[in-house]
Parts: C-alpha cells; sequence; structure tokens
C-alpha cells in the first residue's frame, strides 16, 4: 500500500515540469563546471549570480501569480520604472531618504498600488483581456512618465539611504586574482528576494486568495459558480502587484544607485518567458514558486557563464531566446496533450 | 408538509421585451426523477436559472418545501438545497480531485487559510456519499467524462441537496457511461432526493423520468406522469408536429459500387476491413467507442493512412493520403464534433457553407466573388430550412441542429461522389434531427452514396438500408433489408 503509493507520488513528480526544469539546471551547471574548468561552482561567481538574480527574481514572482490567475501583466516594468523615478524624485526634491531609504520604498508601494489599481479596475470592470490592458497601460505610463511628469535621470545625486541601502551586504567574499585581492559582496537584496519567494508560495499554495487564482486560471465560470467573487479577486490581484512592482523597482534603484525612467523597458519581455520555462501555463491555472526560481536561475546562470566556456557574450541574446522557445513550446505541447 | 418538493406557479421571465417564459408551472416530487424536456432555445436554461437564483422571475409563485419563496438568490438556492450541476460540469481541470470537490464548501464557509487536512475529510466524506472510489490527487482535466461527472455529483451532495438539477448531463457519454450516470441517478433518487434532469432524448427519457414537464417557445405544454405519454406523443409535444419517422428506403442504387475498401489494415486501429458501397445507399457502420468505426472514417477521408489494403474509387484504385485528396476524389467528411472540427463560430454562416468551395465561388486570380457567395448560402438556407433571417450572422447564434445543417451543406455544395456522416445528430434535438434525416435520405436517393458512423442504434435502423457492425477492429457482422434492426444488431455487438 505504501510502496504503490510512494511510486505513484514519484511518477506524479515526474509529470511536473519543475521536476525536469530542476534537473535541467542541475545537469547544465555540472557541464559549465567541467567545459570551464570549475570556475562556476567558485565563491565570488555564485555571489554574483545570486546578485543578478534578486530583482529579476523577485519580477518572475509577480508575473507567476498573474499567470497563474490565466493573465497576463506587460505594464509591471512601467509601473515599476514610474515609481520609483517619481518616488526618487520626491525624496530628492524634499531632502528625504538621507539616513534611511523607507520613505523612497513607502512613496514607491503607494504610487505602484496606485497605477496597479487602474490596471484592476480595468481589467475586472470590463472583463478585457489582461494582455491588450496592459499593453495599453504599459504604454501609458510610459508616457505619463516620459511626458508629463517629465522624468530625469537621477544618478550621482541619489538620497544617500537609497545609495547605502543598496551596498548591504551580507558577507564579503574575497579572491585573490593574481596577487590583487578582489572582494565580492553577497548583496542584501537576496534577502527581499527569499521573503518574496515565501510569500509567493505561501498565499498561491495556503490562502483562499491563490486557491482563487489557480481556479480562476483553471476555469472562470465555474470560480464564479463556486462563490469566488472574481472580480474582487482581480482588482486585490493587480492592485498587489502593482505594489510589489514598485517595491521591486526600488531594490533595483538601490542596487544600482541611480533612478534611469528608461532602464526597465522590455523587462517584461525576458521575464514573461522564463515564467513560463519555470512550468507556468499560458492558458493559466499552472505553476510554481520553484519552478519559476529554477527557470529564473537557468536564464540567469546561462548569461553569466558564457565567458566562463569561452562563448562570445554577443551570443547571449541567442541562446536566451533558444533556451525560453524551447520551454514556451514544451508548456504548449503539454497543453495540447492535455486538451486532447 | 406538502407532498410537492418544488412548485413554481405562472412563472413569467422577459429579456428586453422578448417573452423567455409565459405562465409555466411545475412540480417536482421529493424521491422522484423529473425530466424538463423541450428543443434547444425554448426557455429551459432560462427556467433552471430562475430556480438556481441566478435570474430574478417577473411574476409567479415558488413554493419550497410548503413555504413560499419570494426572492431567490444563488446562496439562498445553496441554503435549500438546490444544486446544479452544469452541462460544463463547473470543474477546475487543473487542480485535483479533492480540490475541485472540497473547494465549494470551503468558499461557502469563508475560510481563509487552506487547510488540507480538512479538505482531504471534505472530499472523501463527498466520495462516500455514493461510494465512489477515486484518486483523490488525480487531476480533474486527466479524468474521463463520466468520472468527471461523479465528481461534481459528489460535490453537489455535500450541500445536503434535496434537489439537484442536471444539465443535459449524458451529451458526452457513451452507451455504458450513460447506463452508470443512471445508476447513480436511481441510488440517489431512492435517497429520497429530487432530481431534475434535463434532455431532450427521448429514449433517456422514458428510461429514467418518473414525471416530465415538457416545454415549447416559453410555454410549458405538457407535465404529468411519463407513464401516461407515448413516445410518439412526447415527440409531438416538443416539436408541435407530427412527426413520422419514415425509414429510408432506397430507390436509385446503382450496378457498380461506387467505393470499395478490401483488407483495409491499421494495426492497432482496425483490421482486414472489406466492404463495398454503392451509389444511392445509405450504409451504416456501428459498434461501441472503440470499436475502430470513427478510425476507418477517418482514414477514407485521408486524416488516419492505413498500412496496407486498397481503396478503389469509381474502378481506380486510390491512395488518399489526406482531406485535400479526399476532397478532389469527391469524398466529404462531416466529423463527430462539429464545434471544433466542423465549424468557425465565430465567422457568418454564409462563410461556413461556402467554405469547401471557394475555388468554385472566386475569379480566376482567387479573388472571391462576394455575392455568389451570399446566393448560393441562401440556395442552402432554403433547401435545408436553416433558422436564420440572415446568412451574414455569426454561426454562433444558430442551435446546435442548425449548426449541424451548415457542416453538411457546406460539404453538399461540392459535387460529391461519397458523403461521409460521423455521429450526425449528436447533440441535436428532435425536430432538426428529423430535417437531417429527409435531407440525406432525399440526397442518397438523387445517387450519393452516403456513409452514417454512429451508436445511436435507432438512427442507424431508420436511416440505413445496409448495416456493417464493427468490434475490437474487425467487421463482425453485416446485414441489409429486413435484417436490419436494433435486436440483430444488439446480438452482434455484445
Amino acid at each position: 500500500m505504501s510502496a504503490s503509493a510512494g511510486s505513484s507520488r514519484l511518477k506524479r513528480m515526474t509529470k511536473r515540469t519543475e521536476f525536469w526544469i530542476f534537473l535541467v539546471l542541475i545537469v547544465m551547471c555540472i557541464f559549465i563546471q567541467a567545459r570551464s574548468g570549475g570556475q562556476l561552482f567558485t565563491a565570488n561567481t555564485i555571489v554574483t549570480i545570486l546578485r543578478s538574480m534578486c530583482v529579476d527574481g523577485m519580477f518572475a514572482m509577480i508575473c507567476l501569480i498573474v499567470m497563474v490567475s490565466g493573465g497576463f501583466d506587460l505594464s509591471f516594468p512601467a509601473v515599476a520604472a514610474l515609481a520609483y523615478s517619481l518616488a526618487t524624485t520626491i525624496c530628492l526634491n524634499n531632502g528625504w531618504c538621507q539616513t534611511n531609504p523607507i520613505a523612497g520604498f513607502v512613496l514607491s508601494i503607494i504610487i505602484g498600488a496606485v497605477l496597479g489599481m487602474l490596471n484592476g479596475w480595468i481589467i475586472s470592470n470590463f472583463k478585457l483581456n489582461t494582455m491588450i490592458v496592459t499593453l495599453g497601460t504599459q504604454t501609458f505610463f510610459t508616457g505619463l512618465s516620459m511626458g508629463l511628469l517629465k522624468m530625469k535621470e537621477i544618478t550621482s545625486t541619489l538620497p544617500a539611504g537609497l545609495a547605502s541601502f543598496g551596498k548591504w551586504a551580507l558577507f564579503t567574499v574575497k579572491v585573490d586574482m593574481n596577487g590583487r585581492e578582489l572582494s565580492y559582496d553577497m548583496t542584501g537584496m537576496f534577502i527581499p528576494f527569499v521573503i518574496f519567494c515565501i510569500v509567493t508560495s505561501f498565499v498561491l499554495n495556503k490562502t483562499m486568495f491563490g486557491r482563487a487564482l489557480y481556479a480562476i486560471g483553471g476555469n472562470e465560470t465555474s470560480a464564479e459558480r463556486a462563490g469566488y467573487n472574481v472580480k474582487r479577486i482581480k482588482f486585490i490581484l493587480y492592485t498587489v502587484v502593482g505594489a510589489a512592482s514598485g517595491f521591486v523597482g526600488m531594490v533595483r534603484v538601490c542596487m544600482a544607485r541611480q533612478s534611469i525612467p528608461k532602464a526597465m523597458i522590455g523587462k517584461e519581455m525576458t521575464i514573461i518567458p522564463a515564467v513560463i520555462l519555470g512550468g507556468a501555463s499560458i492558458f493559466g491555472g499552472e505553476g510554481t514558486v520553484f519552478g519559476t526560481v529554477c527557470a529564473v536561475a537557468i536564464i540567469t546562470v546561462v548569461s553569466n557563464s558564457m565567458l566562463l566556456i569561452g562563448i562570445d557574450s554577443y551570443w547571449q541574446d541567442f541562446f536566451n531566446g533558444l533556451i525560453i522557445l524551447v520551454g514556451v513550446t514544451v508548456s504548449a505541447v503539454q497543453a495540447m496533450r492535455r486538451n486532447k | 408538509m406538502s407532498e410537492y418538493l418544488l412548485e413554481m406557479k405562472g412563472i413569467c421571465k422577459s429579456f428586453a421585451g422578448v417573452r423567455a417564459l409565459d405562465h409555466v408551472n411545475f412540480k417536482v416530487r421529493p424521491g422522484k426523477v423529473m425530466c424538463l424536456a423541450g428543443e434547444n432555445g425554448c426557455g429551459k436554461s432560462t427556467l433552471v436559472k430562475i430556480i438556481s437564483g441566478v435570474y430574478t422571475r417577473d411574476e409567479g409563485e415558488v413554493i419550497f418545501e410548503g413555504q413560499p419563496v419570494t426572492k431567490i438568490t444563488p446562496a439562498e438556492a445553496t441554503r435549500m438545497g438546490i444544486q446544479v450541476i452544469y452541462q460544463d460540469l463547473s470543474i477546475f481541470p487543473n487542480l485535483t480531485v479533492m480540490e475541485n470537490l472540497a473547494i465549494n464548501s470551503e468558499i461557502t464557509a469563508g475560510v481563509k487559510f487552506v487547510n488540507r487536512k480538512r479538505w482531504e475529510e471534505t472530499a472523501k466524506e463527498a466520495l462516500s456519499k455514493i461510494g465512489y472510489n477515486i484518486d483523490l490527487y488525480a487531476k480533474m482535466g486527466e479524468l474521463s467524462v463520466a468520472d468527471k461527472q461523479l465528481v461534481a455529483i459528489c460535490r453537489a451532495l455535500l450541500f445536503n441537496a434535496k434537489l439537484i438539477i442536471m444539465d443535459e448531463p449524458t451529451t458526452a457519454l457513451t452507451k455504458k457511461e450513460v447506463d452508470a450516470l443512471f445508476t447513480t441517478v436511481r441510488q440517489l433518487r431512492d435517497s429520497g432526493i429530487a432530481i431534475m434532469f434535463i434532455s431532450h432524448k427521448t429514449e433517456e427519457i422514458f428510461e429514467i423520468s418518473d414525471d416530465v414537464c415538457i416545454m415549447r417557445n416559453g410555454k410549458n405544454v405538457y407535465s404529468g406522469l411519463t407513464s401516461e405519454l407515448t413516445p410518439d406523443q412526447f415527440t409531438y409535444y416538443m416539436t408541435g408536429r407530427e412527426l413520422t419517422n419514415d425509414r429510408f428506403e432506397p430507390k436509385n442504387i446503382s450496378r457498380e459500387p461506387v467505393l470499395k475498401v478490401d483488407q483495409l489494415t491499421l494495426p492497432g486501429n482496425y483490421e482486414n476491413v472489406t466492404f463495398s458501397l454503392r451509389k444511392g445507399e445509405i450504409l451504416g457502420i456501428t459498434g461501441l467507442l472503440g470499436s475502430g468505426r470513427t478510425e476507418l472514417a477517418l482514414s477514407l477521408f485521408g486524416l488516419n493512412n492505413p498500412k496496407s489494403g486498397t481503396i478503389t474509387l469509381n474502378g481506380s484504385q486510390v491512395k488518399i493520403t489526406s482531406p485535400m485528396k479526399a476532397q478532389k476524389l469527391k469524398i466529404g467528411y462531416v466529423p463527430e464534433d462539429r464545434l471544433t472540427e466542423g465549424l468557425c463560430l465565430q465567422q457568418p454562416i454564409a462563410d461556413n457553407i461556402t467554405l469547401a468551395s471557394l475555388k468554385r465561388l472566386s475569379n480566376a486570380l482567387g479573388i472571391l466573388k462576394h455575392q455568389d457567395i451570399l446566393d448560393d448560402a441562401q440556395i442552402w438556407k432554403e433547401k435545408f430550412s436553416i433558422a436564420t433571417d440572415d446568412v451574414r450572422k455569426f454561426a454562433s447564434t444558430l442551435s446546435g441542429g442548425n449548426q449541424q445543417k451548415i457542416v453538411l451543406s457546406k460539404w453538399l455544395s461540392n459535387d460529391l461522389d461519397v458523403l461521409i456522416l460521423n455521429g450526425p445528430t449528436v447533440g441535436v434535438d428532435v425536430g432538426a434531427k428529423q430535417d437531417i434525416h429527409a435531407l440525406v435520405h432525399e440526397l442518397a436517393n438523387e445517387g450519393l452514396a452516403v456513409i452514417i458512423i454512429s451508436d445511436d442504434l435507432s438512427e442507424v435502423v431508420t436511416n440505413c438500408n445496409r448495416v456493417i457492425v464493427m468490434k475490437e477492429g474487425r467487421i463482425v457482422g453485416e446485414m441489409d433489408g429486413d435484417q436490419v434492426t436494433e435486436d440483430n444488431i444488439l446480438e452482434i455487438i455484445r
């Protein structure tokens, strides 16, 4: 009895996309490790890779919960950009954030939430296709930032509280490079990334709100008939997603120690495919935090280790594109089989 | 307490001035199966939505367990013990069986967090209500329609249902699955639950129901005991016209066969299939699901290439490798699932009808002649009496029966030698069914060779002058003329 239950659990596990994604990640790491002469699993490379995963990983969580509900959010980079540009400008003009970054984050989250509310209001009230709506608001928010508000780049004048928060290191790795000692900081922004993953996973699996997102992604009519207030859930979802985008945008400002209004353009085109690669279905109702983290790791490892195995970095887009195509095709083939 | 569980008197409902329900009366007895019958668009679903609280009635009285009910909301309906199992079953294909079973009651209870243990207990309790056994962690989308239906029934039972409304539950089921469903329905009935069964299939209604309420054009034209009704009366009430079940009499059979199939084999699908078909004949191919009948049909239309054997058409041997090739050879195929395989619902009726004959309707440069398309469609609309005022309307505006007429006219508007119909009247109501059969008879007598593939034995018997019975991929019997009876076929199939 227990043996058969165990084997059926194993069978179920091998059916899941995230299991295979995880396997691909491991195999790929071993391959790169071997080809690069052991350069991947060194303290400084790992610290660098984890650092570049933080922001993309958090954005991926945002995309994941929207995609689980059967929607697409193309506007999150524009929301993040407008939120952090406006927040840093306000802080700069008022002399805030000199010692701590709190005011900047609070402002960015609030602005993000307001912009997300607009998405949520349009999507839930007019029952429109989410991709079309967020494509529209994306352009609208960018236009608002550039045209009406005339957001400027803030680099050296970035408030000290934000800049120093971005330098926060959990620990420092020192490497001896031909007699010169180089130090690599393990960024403190890894903490919010981990918290994001835990919270997303908790919400998706342990709350009725999270199950509602899966239910709506699976069959919206059924979710309505089952007693979910689909309209309200969607409104809340897009508002929360907007607020989270504002937060992540601000993390990026702190890490880069500059606020560039145009820095986020096109971000959705790399994050969304990564989430799909991680097992989220383009038709909604499927996707896990674990799979998404693995997919983000694959893409980050590939782009960071091209040079390690002696491939010119301009091949990076080529390989990223290839990985994404494979991921999306696998996802579509699976969906097709299921519908058969 | 009243003898009736639910009484509805003088129910009226209008939408934008159009009367959908006109003084409908009926009663539901506890522990009985009540059938609500009627053709598409007669107001059945509006009535169901009023009972379940989705719509509010304009006029009329509702009495539930002897108490008058003034206003029904969906929540109120659930509280009273009314559960609707919709045709699409309202399931979540991406979630597990356990989640599908428990999610509704969790939402109703208004909890905020997920408690796996409680979900599992709820799910087990639901399954125990009808003693049904299934893997709780299986994905819902991977189950068969019959299993999905049982899960939906179990879920409804969790709410201490007193009245379960099933909206056309047998549409996607095989005969065997229907029998299993009926066993469950009887089990529920015997436990005191009232079942309202919505259907338009005559045989099923007579098999399962105690009471029947027949609706036509928003009015109920009959309500009473099923046993006091004959099938002919039933059909009359449904359609409002006397239907004659004319058996097909071939008048014009050609001497030479138009199609000859010899030792056709595709391992795993069918083996050593040999038969011939002459012009003016209607040949029935029947058998249970999985007998190879559909696979064979697909091979004749170039969608399932056979491994060995020959197909001879008009005396010359042919290889049918693609649907395009089949069309060139003047073979037409109307698929089982017309909605996904045979129709573009969001396209005008005229475009659907002429889809297979665009070559004829375009000029030398391949540019379409718009007026010719409309004229062509108009001819078919009249010939087939397709119920629409304008052929430029979308196909989705029509009922199932009329949609099927479009699919047929699409193929017939090309000059054909052989027409293959796979389940031509699945999900079609009696009136439209009659129209389709009559037209097929006419076409055969005009010299077309027709193959009907169906598991609806009464359809096969009334329409075919010759029948081939398949079982596990082989032909196990052939009969013609007076030998074609339901009993004879059943004897071989079993």
